[in-house]
């Protein structure tokens, strides 16, 4: 028998539409979904043909308890009392990552049972790994975190300025809705990335500064505009603040000097600051309406030890132009997984209550009033200090939900040693990956398909995830074994257990939506009347909001912020390192590919980490195409396939964080931090590359392995 | 406006409004996702006495309908006799979403399924790991061609050639594997028929994954 079952994309944060066509209760065919209007009838390579993974036999299928040594098949019931009797004793000890690509209802279940029973806020999500800059820079100069625009307003631009991202990689959609932007419309197009992109071919304007110099970038542009006289005057008097103070520290040099700084053309630097500020009318835009400028932005702002710096430099060119609160206009910071923008909004960072609401004020108390206990108001601790406190005693007990940072983290034979020392960690996943294998405790999840919920995307749509076919094995969705787990435990900490007893996701739903202003208005019965609503949605009969800042930022006015270029990255290339190191991602692979290494028509299209090479530096190197390189940094190694294209600038190299062949870029990467953000300079580092050379037969008959600090 | 005497809101097409009613005529070269090309001319009905393409008709201003007047039904059966012999017979392999809608077209309409394999045209592309082009079931109605066009702009794939050599190909001489194609699926999605067709689902295969699993 066939069914079908319309959800949502368990991949990127574009949040496309899906109808799942399932036969005799196996996924037969994923299909697109023609009214979603975050997607209208498109999907990609992964969305279409990557969601298999579901029914891979390698899902975990029944909860996993070590026992002298050697993880075990054990019953929900002793997993369950097992975990609730361990942690009961690290209370204060404690950390837990949440899923960015679970559910709303996961997340917000999971930072309820943190917060209320383990008595802490260390509690966070991969959002320190990729936006975190973007969101603490956006929170202190707006008011808000979120994408201020929609996907509508990229075609409605009259002007496009993608900087630091690739999203004809890693948003597809978003990527499709862009080239119709600039096909259909004419719509100039301002890309600012040291990789040559693919949307790089249809752009006016391609800067590919030097790797960390992007706030000198930012200023020079903010330089130009001053110096053409293109700022919104009007916007800076009513909207803003700081700006005199802002004026003069980017004033201090001239567009020449900051291009020179970023090794890009004053005449090119000028013509994209000038595409920014005033674009000329796209096709078919209303006589009289301004012609608005959409500014998108990825890793290669935020993964950097300045990312927060360069993301104010960002938001202080919104201002400067007032290219903000209309159609047509606005800010994305282009988000990463599924739900990412929802498992922010549900809670699960530590210095925040759902909705991004501060524990100062009335806010905690009315958290305390709806729950019946106490909750800390201490922020808690970042993702990747956990990780770091592991060393000093700080966090002895993890419990991390749909992540592995065992391939997300940098520097990872670090990491490793790090989640080694841990006492006590409980792992809920779908596979059995690198950070399971640590585990003390392994709980096997549902996927999206098995499971009822909602996602929210990149522009803020909240929208349906349905199950299309039971779940597999003995696997629970993340909500109910979080709640089941909860309910043992809460007596014990003098916490009612009715507070975990919800029957469905749409009471947890209820619940996060009376106690978030932004989402009030939502509830499962109007997603499915109405299909996916934007946030903020304050009350039943609003209809949800396109774009952010119409009339005001929900700080009051927006802050103008003064940054200076800094030291590029905390290691720069020298004698024995000397190339840039930049990673990212890929079309056809997830992340570190915990789940597209499963689908084997992904791993067939790309079975080999790819490292993307210069063809002069090839050559200097004696590397050709196809060859198999060996890369090194201070921290470790890996190996990987060349691909010698001018994509890449010379000097650097690229390679994506996918893991394949158990090689894998983040076994390099550097452990520094970005402050306030907390986020890992992945984006630069110092490697050196060689073509690997014939060993022994004797040595490579042994399996593989990692060799750590060198 | 009114269809085999119901009344009906002209909006849309004259194609959105047969639909709208729940009037099955076929339509194989009108995906969902895409505006009308007007190619394969199966939509036909008559529309105040002329017989016209529903599909890229507009509703406004047309009074009366027949989709099985004498006239369109008798021309559309010979178009779809003519479709029928540009392809081979159905394969044995499970299609995309939309590769039923041929064959039931044929059956709705009384014409003869075809039974033997043509001699030309009869190319099979299985470079993607994610779908195949198998020429023999391909009936030229451009849909694959505007999907990759109009809808996701990334314009890998187009029709070369003209007449009986006329053919969908990315790029010219060149397989899926190695063109511009990103593999995003909205050409197998958009495919009436068994041309452009997932790969089949392998299952039980273990990935090369050590240290795992």
């Amino acid at each position: 028998m066939e069914s079908k079952t319309w959800t949502t994309c368990p991949f990127c944060g574009v949040g496309c539409g899906i109808v799942i066509h399932t036969r005799g209760g196996r996924m037969a065919w994923a299909d697109d979904d023609p009214v979603n209007p975050s997607s209208r009838g498109m999907l990609c390579v992964k969305g279409r043909f990557g969601t298999r993974f579901v029914q891979h036999p390698d899902r975990l299928t029944t909860p996993l308890v070590r026992r002298g040594g050697e993880l075990e098949p054990a019953s929900w019931d002793e997993a369950l009392d097992y975990v609730a009797e361990r942690l009961l004793t690290y209370r204060g000890r404690f950390g837990s990552f949440a899923s960015a690509k679970a559910t709303n209802e996961d997340a917000f279940v999971q930072q309820k049972f943190v917060r209320l029973v383990m008595g802490t806020n260390n509690i966070d999500h991969c959002t320190r790994l990729c936006h975190s800059p973007s969101v603490e820079a956006m929170l202190d100069q707006l008011g808000s975190g979120a994408t201020s625009n929609s996907y509508a307003d990229y075609e409605d631009a009259s002007c496009l300025v993608l900087v630091g991202c690739d999203p004809g990689s890693n948003h597809p959609v978003i990527a499709s809705r862009m080239r119709r932007a600039v096909d259909d419309y004419g719509t100039r197009l301002v890309v600012v990335n040291p990789k040559r992109i693919d949307l790089a071919e249809r752009a006016d304007v391609f800067l590919r500064p030097l790797p960390g110099t992007d706030v000198a970038l930012f200023n020079g542009m903010a330089r130009a505009i001053l110096d053409d006289e293109l700022e919104d005057r009007v916007f800076i008097d009513r909207r803003t603040e700081g700006f005199n103070a802002w004026r003069q520290a980017v004033m201090t040099s001239t567009v020449e000097e900051y291009a020179a700084t970023c090794g890009v053309s004053a005449a090119e630097l000028r013509e994209a600051a000038r595409l920014y500020a005033s674009p000329p009318p796209r096709r078919g835009l209303a006589a009289g309406e301004r012609p608005g400028s959409c500014l998108a932005w990825g890793m290669g702002i935020t993964q950097h030890a300045h990312g927060t710096d360069n993301a104010r430099a960002l938001i202080n060119l919104a201002l400067l132009t007032g290219q903000l609160g209309r159609p047509g206009c606005g800010i994305s910071p282009l988000r990463g997984q599924n739900n990412v923008q929802g498992c922010g909004d549900a809670g699960c960072i530590p210095d925040s209550l759902p909705g991004y609401q501060p524990f100062a004020g009335d806010v905690a108390a009315i958290f305390e009033e709806a729950w019946g206990a106490g909750i800390p108001r201490e922020p808690g601790l970042k993702a990747t200090d956990m990780v770091e406190r592991i060393a000093a005693g700080d966090i002895r007990a993890m419990y991390v939900v749909g992540e592995n940072p065992l391939l997300s983290e940098p520097n990872l034979a670090h990491a490793e040693g790090l989640f080694r020392q841990l006492d006590f960690l409980v792992v809920q996943d779908l596979f059995l990956h690198e950070t399971a294998h640590l585990a003390h405790v392994v709980l096997p999840a549902c996927s999206f398909a098995e499971k009822d919920g909602t996602f929210t995307n990149s522009e803020r749509r909240v929208q349906r995830v349905r199950p299309a076919i039971p779940p597999v094995g003995s696997s629970r969705p993340d909500w109910a074994i979080v709640a089941d787990l909860a309910r043992r435990m809460a007596p014990r900490v003098g916490v009612d257990p009715r507070q975990f007893a919800y029957s469905s996701g749409a009471e947890v739903f209820a619940e996060m939506a009376r106690l978030t202003p932004q989402l009030r208005g939502i509830s499962w019965a109007r997603l499915e009347d109405e299909g996916g609503i934007q946030w903020p949605c304050p009350e039943p009969g609003h209809p949800g909001t396109r774009y952010l800042y119409a009339d005001r930022f929900p700080r009051g006015l927006g802050k103008f912020v003064p940054v200076q270029q800094s030291v590029p990255a905390a290691e720069l290339p020298d004698a024995d390192y000397p190339f840039v190191l930049n990673t990212g991602r890929v079309l056809y692979h997830w992340h570190g590919g915990t789940i597209t290494r499963r689908v084997a028509a992904l791993v067939d299209q790309m079975p080999e980490v790819p490292v993307v090479i210069n063809p002069a530096d090839a050559t200097r190197q004696g590397i050709a195409e196809g060859d198999i390189v060996i890369v090194r940094s201070r921290r470790g190694r890996m190996s990987g396939k060349a691909v010698v294209t001018d994509a890449v600038r010379e000097g650097s190299v690229f390679v994506p964080f996918v893991k394949l062949q158990e090689s894998a870029a983040n076994f390099l990467t550097n452990n520094v931090y970005d402050e306030p953000s907390r986020i890992p300079e992945y984006k630069v580092c110092a490697v050196c590359v060689e073509k690997k050379r014939p060993r022994p037969a004797e040595l490579t008959a042994a399996p593989p392995t990692v060799s750590r600090d060198r | 406006m009114r269809v085999d005497g119901r009344d009906v809101e002209p909006a849309g097409t004259i194609l959105d409004a047969v639909l709208a009613l729940g009037i099955p005529i076929p339509h194989l070269c009108k995906d969902d996702n895409l505006p009308p090309i007007g190619a394969c001319r199966t939509c036909l009905v008559e529309a105040d006495g002329r017989v016209v393409a529903a599909c890229h008709t507009p509703a406004a201003g047309v009074d009366e309908v027949y989709t099985g007047s004498e006239r369109a039904a008798r021309i559309r059966r010979a178009v779809l006799r003519l479709t029928a012999r540009m392809h081979g017979p159905e394969p044995d392999a499970e299609g995309g979403p939309r590769s039923s809608e041929l064959w039931a077209a044929y059956d709705l309409n009384g014409v003869e399924r075809p039974a033997s394999p043509r001699r030309t045209r009869g190319s099979l592309d299985s470079s993607s790991p994610f779908f195949s082009f198998d020429e023999q079931a391909c009936i030229l109605c451009g849909c694959c061609v505007s999907a990759c066009q109009q809808l996701q702009h990334i314009g890998a794939i187009g029709i070369a050639g003209t007449g009986t050599r006329a053919k969908v190909t990315p790029g010219t001489g060149v397989s899926f594997a190695a063109s511009i194609c990103t593999a995003c699926g909205s050409c197998v999605a958009a495919c009436p028929t068994h041309a452009l067709r997932p790969a089949p689902e392998r299952p039980g295969e273990r990935l090369g994954i050590p240290g795992e699993g």
